[in-house]
């Protein structure tokens, strides 16, 4: 699998690190339930998907990869810097 | 600060000068250790990342990620007094081995370890990039039309030195 | 025509003759042969027996998918199994051995199987060795597995390099026939950069094999004449020798490239094989079409071979298959092979077309070698080779491997591929395109990146039509349909009988189409028997799984470089030759090498790392902590950062000083630790512990970037930039004053927790920090990375009068267990900051990763396992690492389980083992006796539990 790094360019996926579900967000609150939810509760969703990759042998920027996880095509790549400031605070 | 104490390069003993490898022809490559000099990690503040660019056009300054560069060639106190303000510096002088490589096949020697596509038109003269060769992260400049820089952290120098040169002896390799 | 050897023609250098050797007898052939070609000149059929019945068997292809001419080459470390002599070069002095038989190829004892055959039927392991179950392991796998199978690995190491690299085009094209090479012209013509590989060692695919004629000339020449032109352009890469074995996301192929296997030795700097991952922008697929046997009555005796194989044996190799041949054919490639052997100056006997005649063979005659067939009508023809074509296959593999299906296609009768998009296209006869003229036009309209597809030259186009013969039911004689496998045209029916009717299914019952080959060969007769015993068409089979790699690749070339010495980097610190000097023993730490004890006269680990302790509690030591984690951390919200980080407060460090932090995972479980340095205002120097240094800094990148992109922090390992020594014990202080320069080292310039730059040696810029994790009064000195060894013999000389001993890391641990601290052991990804007895160092003032988490109420028991010291009750006793914990009263059980022994050493300062434990809600629990059960070495003994600080509880020595 390629990724194309926003500021490296295409790279191998052996290049990267991956760590999961981009879409929980850190809860500003201190409701448990929500904090539950962000640690635990992670879909396996089938089809498109955001999941955080770094790029921990080349920039070192965390990326956000969105990918179909059945086909592994891969359609955008964008620094998590900009998704978290695309979707601002929950 | 004035070099009064010698600086020894983890590579000076195993970096021994000569031909190696295939004996054929003239060397595929050649291997050179420069002498060790400065390099500064240079990593822009917020909102800074334009006016530092602006101001590492009169440095030696190679990319080394976002709004990141290695300046080489001067001292800390020099590089940082000069970017106050737009920059965070940090002195990787002795925490990076330099190896300078060069030659008709250095291309062949660096598709062995690295992803990159190094075809002049991708990655033009002046270019650097950062990626991992034989699980080692490398920051590689190209610095002419067959000539490669290629630094490595330090304590991975030994290893990497041996691996690289392991990959250029089909060709036969100098060290010089 | 002398033997079989052909008197004229050929691409072989009759003046170049080659020894080689089979089953240890020597043979001669040219440069230019392949191993089979050559065996086959020299009139040898008998190549190999097969799996199952151990079955006399020959050569059937002329290409990667041959099924039966397997054989093991070479000797000692070079030893290699498996190898197909169709797709060996000869070379001179080659030895070729081959396999699944006792005691010789003509005389094998297992073909006793072939008279049970009505035993060895689909499935038959599963009926056979069902029970008892206790003779599986011991009787029947290795009965089994000596019985059948293939050829034996060396259990020598090899002695070769294999190497792997990368490479990008913008068009690979793969395979080099007509239509691949048209597809390298158009692009390379216009430009575009192309790899063009291809599995044979000389390029131009069936060009070279058949008699065709292209632009006035033999297909051969304009061959010839297109690669001389490739060359000659820098932005074309020839690739042969080359498979590309597999399709991978990204369209990235991944392909062995067989450098040096035409060779008795490989150079020593040259690898035997080369593994290439290449980044193609885009692919074409130009493999070409494969050959398919006809399932009939001994369609596997020696000398009955694929009809295209027997005229490329004849028009590239100069090899007779025989002198009288029998063609069985269902379409016109047999009357091709007929024609090309007639002019070769080989008798045709007769040509058997199921077009044509309704009396079919039935079954061939001999046993090591064809004698004759006989047909429907019990008529018999003598012969010595019998040429089969049963119709075309298009090689669809590579573009299957990402999960796509191929589709039947009734006019060509093969599976054709799938549509897979613009990044890969098949081509040519791979896309079902048997002509040679839609081949050419094919690979001009493959190799046109953009603009008008160029005119293809002209050409001779041989008849291509077919109709389908996939079994003569009415065989007599066994038929095979898988012949690696030894899977007979029977078993498919009786699989479906039995319910497995899934084309998956069938073939694991049946193996047909498992093993080194994949059923290249077999599989769409195995499908077609399939379809027709359980009345559906080829489409509702369907075709098994298409899977890399396409033909088997090394495991040597899988590994590459990554063996031995490079099979992971070593890394050494700046201390590495000093402690070398001093011959320190070296451990391995991730990828460091530590300094682990320094032995005097024989000592073991535990005399030396006893008596360096001794050493520095009495006097002062010198250790390498360079492996720490080192983070320069700058910037106007370094200090927030650092807050939002760590569970203790940094806003409140003051510069100049040094603080113990202590991060948390979000869910609450204790991350790292490490003291923190404050150089600046807006500058930190944080360390972490050698272990993690590469996570936390992961993690820091991760919390910046996916939680505060707005903080305006700038973060940086500098590990590698310094050197850093502890340097401990009474004496540190006096040994240190003698080489720092202007600054007097007491309790009011350079207190506890000190941390500053100095200047030490007359002029070198160094940092020293005053920290302790031995419980002494202890420093640490980082020096730049070069002058690492050079300082360190400085303080050993500057400590010579004080007895300044180097200690290791053994001696480190022992130290920081006597003083309770809590290192990996402790810090195991399960314990909190409270199980440790750092909960006070949580700040309620400020959010910080793990704050929510670490309230949770599971986080909060009292009765969680916490750290307390462990000795045993027996003061001479010993007590080990991993020992589970239990109360004074109960038997060994989970249930029972109050915690275990998490660290142990030898105290040399109490003279006696003593430990760390976790144990549940230890705490209030100090004094309690307790049973120590070793369930490993499977002892009992017991043991106290007590404070955590096991020497110097009042931090006399530390603040001395």
């Amino acid at each position: 699998m390629l990724i194309n790094c926003p500021h490296c360019g295409t790279r191998p996926i052996e290049e990267f690190t991956f760590n999961g579900d981009a879409s929980p967000q850190r809860p500003q609150s201190q409701d448990m339930n929500a904090w539950y939810d962000y640690i635990y509760l992670r879909h396996n969703p089938k089809g498109r998907f955001d999941e955080y990759a770094h790029h921990s042998s080349g920039c070192r920027a965390w990326l956000v990869v969105t990918r179909d996880t059945q086909t592994h095509e891969v359609f955008a790549a964008v620094t998590a810097k900009d998704y978290a400031r695309e979707r601002g605070t929950p | 600060m004035p070099d009064l104490f010698i600086r020894v390069s983890p590579l000076s003993d195993i970096a021994i000068q000569g031909r190696f490898g295939a004996d054929h022809g003239v060397p595929g490559v050649m291997f050179s250790l420069p002498a060790p000099s400065h390099m500064v990690t240079v990593i822009a503040r917020k909102g800074k990342a334009k006016a530092l660019a602006q101001a590492l056009k009169n440095f030696d300054a190679r990319w080394a990620g976002p709004d990141q560069y290695f300046v080489w060639g001067e001292p800390y106190e020099t590089v940082s007094g000069k970017l106050k303000g737009l920059a965070s510096c940090s002195d990787q002088s002795h925490g990076r081995v330099v190896i300078g490589i060069v030659g008709p096949h250095v291309r062949q020697v660096l598709a062995k370890g690295s992803p990159i596509d190094f075809h002049p038109a991708e990655f033009p003269v002046g270019k650097s990039a950062l990626t991992q060769m034989a699980h080692v992260g490398v920051h590689v400049t190209r610095v002419g039309a067959d000539a490669f820089e290629i630094s490595v952290f330090r304590g991975f120098s030994e290893s990497f030195w041996e691996w690289i040169t392991e990959q250029a002896e089909e060709f036969g390799y100098q060290v010089t | 025509m002398t033997g079989f050897r052909l008197d004229k023609g050929g691409l072989i250098d009759r003046t170049t003759t080659l020894n080689f050797s089979f089953d240890g007898k020597v043979f001669t052939g040219f440069q230019g042969d392949t191993l089979a070609s050559a065996l086959i000149a020299n009139n040898v059929h008998l190549m190999g027996r097969s799996f199952k019945y151990h079955r006399p068997r020959g050569v059937i292809s002329a290409g990667s998918s041959e099924p039966n001419a397997l054989v093991t080459l070479r000797e000692g470390g070079r030893q290699e199994a498996n190898t197909r002599a169709t797709m060996v070069e000869l070379y001179d002095g080659l030895a070729a051995r081959s396999q699944n038989r006792w005691p010789s190829l003509n005389f094998d004892v297992g073909a006793v199987n072939s008279l049970a055959s009505h035993m060895f039927v689909a499935g038959f392991y599963y009926k056979t060795f069902m029970w008892p179950k206790s003779f599986w392991e011991k009787i029947y796998e290795p009965l089994i597995r000596r019985a059948a199978g293939l050829g034996h690995a060396s259990k020598e190491a090899d002695p070769d390099k294999y190497e792997k690299a990368y490479a990008h085009c913008d068009l690979l094209i793969i395979g080099s026939g007509p239509t691949g090479l048209m597809a390298a012209l158009t692009a390379a013509r216009a430009g575009v950069r192309i790899i063009l590989a291809d599995e044979s060692a000389a390029l131009g695919g069936s060009l070279l094999n058949e008699n065709e004629e292209i632009d006035s000339v033999s297909g051969l020449d304009w061959a010839l004449a297109a690669l001389s032109e490739l060359r000659s352009l820098p932005n074309v890469t020839l690739m042969p020798r080359t498979t590309v074995f597999g399709w991978y996301d990204g369209n990235v192929f991944g392909a062995v490239e067989r450098v040096n296997d035409h060779v008795a030795e490989p150079s020593p700097y040259e690898p035997r094989q080369r593994y290439t991952r290449i980044f193609a922008r885009r692919a074409v697929m130009a493999t070409g079409a494969e050959e398919r046997p006809i399932v009939f009555g001994g369609n596997d005796v020696p000398g009955v071979m694929l009809a295209s194989a027997m005229r490329t044996y004849a028009n590239r190799y100069a090899a007779a298959a025989g002198k009288s041949i029998v063609v069985f054919t269902n379409n016109d490639s047999g009357k091709r092979t007929a024609s090309d052997l007639r002019r070769a100056g080989v008798h045709v006997e007769a040509i058997i077309d199921s077009r044509k005649t309704a009396h079919l063979i039935v079954d061939v005659k001999g046993g090591k070698r064809v004698t004759g067939v006989e047909l429907g009508n019990h008529r018999s023809i003598p012969c010595d080779a019998v040429a089969m074509s049963g119709g075309w296959s298009p090689i669809v593999n590579l573009m299957c491997h990402r999960g796509a299906k191929p589709l039947w296609n009734e006019s060509i009768a093969g599976f054709v591929p799938p549509d897979v998009g613009s990044a890969f296209v098949a081509a040519g006869s791979a896309a079902g395109h048997m002509l040679l003229s839609e081949c050419l036009a094919d690979g001009a309209r493959a190799g046109t990146m953009k603009g008008r597809v160029p005119a293809v030259p002209k050409c001779r186009d041989e008849r291509f039509a077919v109709t389908p013969l996939w079994w003569v039911k009415e065989s007599t004689g066994k038929a095979f349909v898988d012949y690696q496998n030894d899977a007979t045209a029977k078993d498919l029916p009786l699989a479906a009988r039995e319910g497995y009717r899934d084309i998956e299914l069938a073939k694991r019952y049946t193996t047909a189409g498992m093993a080194t080959d994949q059923g290249k060969l077999g599989n769409v007769n195995a499908i077609a028997i399939l379809a027709d015993a359980t009345g559906r068409t080829m489409d509702q089979v369907g075709t098994t799984t298409f899977r890399p790699y396409y033909t088997p690749v090394s495991f040597g070339a899988l590994a590459g470089p990554f063996v031995r010495h490079h099979f992971q980097p070593v890394r050494k610190t700046p201390l590495h030759d000093w402690a070398y000097e001093l011959g320190a023993t070296f451990v391995e730490a991730g990828l460091w090498m530590r300094s682990s004890w320094f032995p005097m006269d024989g000592e073991d680990w535990l005399a030396a790392a006893t008596r360096e302790v001794l050493a520095t509690r009495s006097g002062v030591g010198i250790c390498d902590v360079s492996t720490l984690g080192k983070i320069d951390v700058q910037g106007p919200d370094a200090t927030e950062f650092l807050n939002r980080l760590y569970c203790n407060t940094f806003s409140t460090l003051a510069a100049g000083r040094a603080r113990y932090g202590l991060m948390l995972r979000e869910d609450g479980i204790v991350f790292d630790d490490g003291t923190t340095s404050r150089l600046a205002e807006d500058h930190f120097l944080m360390t972490t512990t050698t272990a993690n240094a590469a996570r936390v800094m992961a993690h820091m990148e991760f919390c910046h970037q996916a939680h505060w992109p707005d903080l305006d922090v700038q973060y940086v390992s500098v590990t590698e930039q310094w050197g850093q020594m502890a340097i401990a014990g009474p004496k540190a202080r006096a040994t240190l004053q003698k080489i720092v320069d202007d600054i007097t080292l007491d309790d009011t310039s350079f207190p506890y927790l000190a941390a500053r730059p100095v200047s030490i040696l007359g002029g070198m810029q160094a940092r020293l920090f005053r920290i302790s994790f031995s419980g002494e009064h202890a420093y640490e000195l980082a020096v730049p990375a070069d002058y690492g060894s050079m300082v360190a013999r400085a303080v050993m000389q500057a400590g010579q009068e004080f007895g300044i001993t180097p200690y290791g890391v053994e001696a480190l641990s022992i130290m920081r267990i006597e003083k309770g601290h809590v290192a990996g052991g402790e810090l195991n990804g399960t314990t909190t900051a409270g199980d440790l007895g750092l909960g006070k160092m949580m700040s309620t003032k400020k959010d910080y990763v793990g704050r929510m988490m670490a309230q949770r109420e599971g986080l909060q028991d009292p009765n969680r396992q916490c750290v307390v010291g462990i000795r045993p009750y027996d003061p001479k006793g010993k007590i080990r690492s991993g020992a589970h914990i239990l109360n004074k009263g109960d038997a060994a059980s989970m249930a029972a389980d109050q915690g275990y022994i998490s660290s142990v050493a030898w105290s040399p300062m109490l003279e006696m083992w003593v430990g760390l434990a976790l144990v549940a809600n230890g705490r209030s629990r100090h004094g309690e006796i307790v049973k120590l059960f070793d369930g490993i070495r499977n002892t009992l003994t017991y043991g106290v539990i007590c404070d955590p600080v096991h020497y110097d509880r009042e931090n006399i020595k530390l603040h001395a």
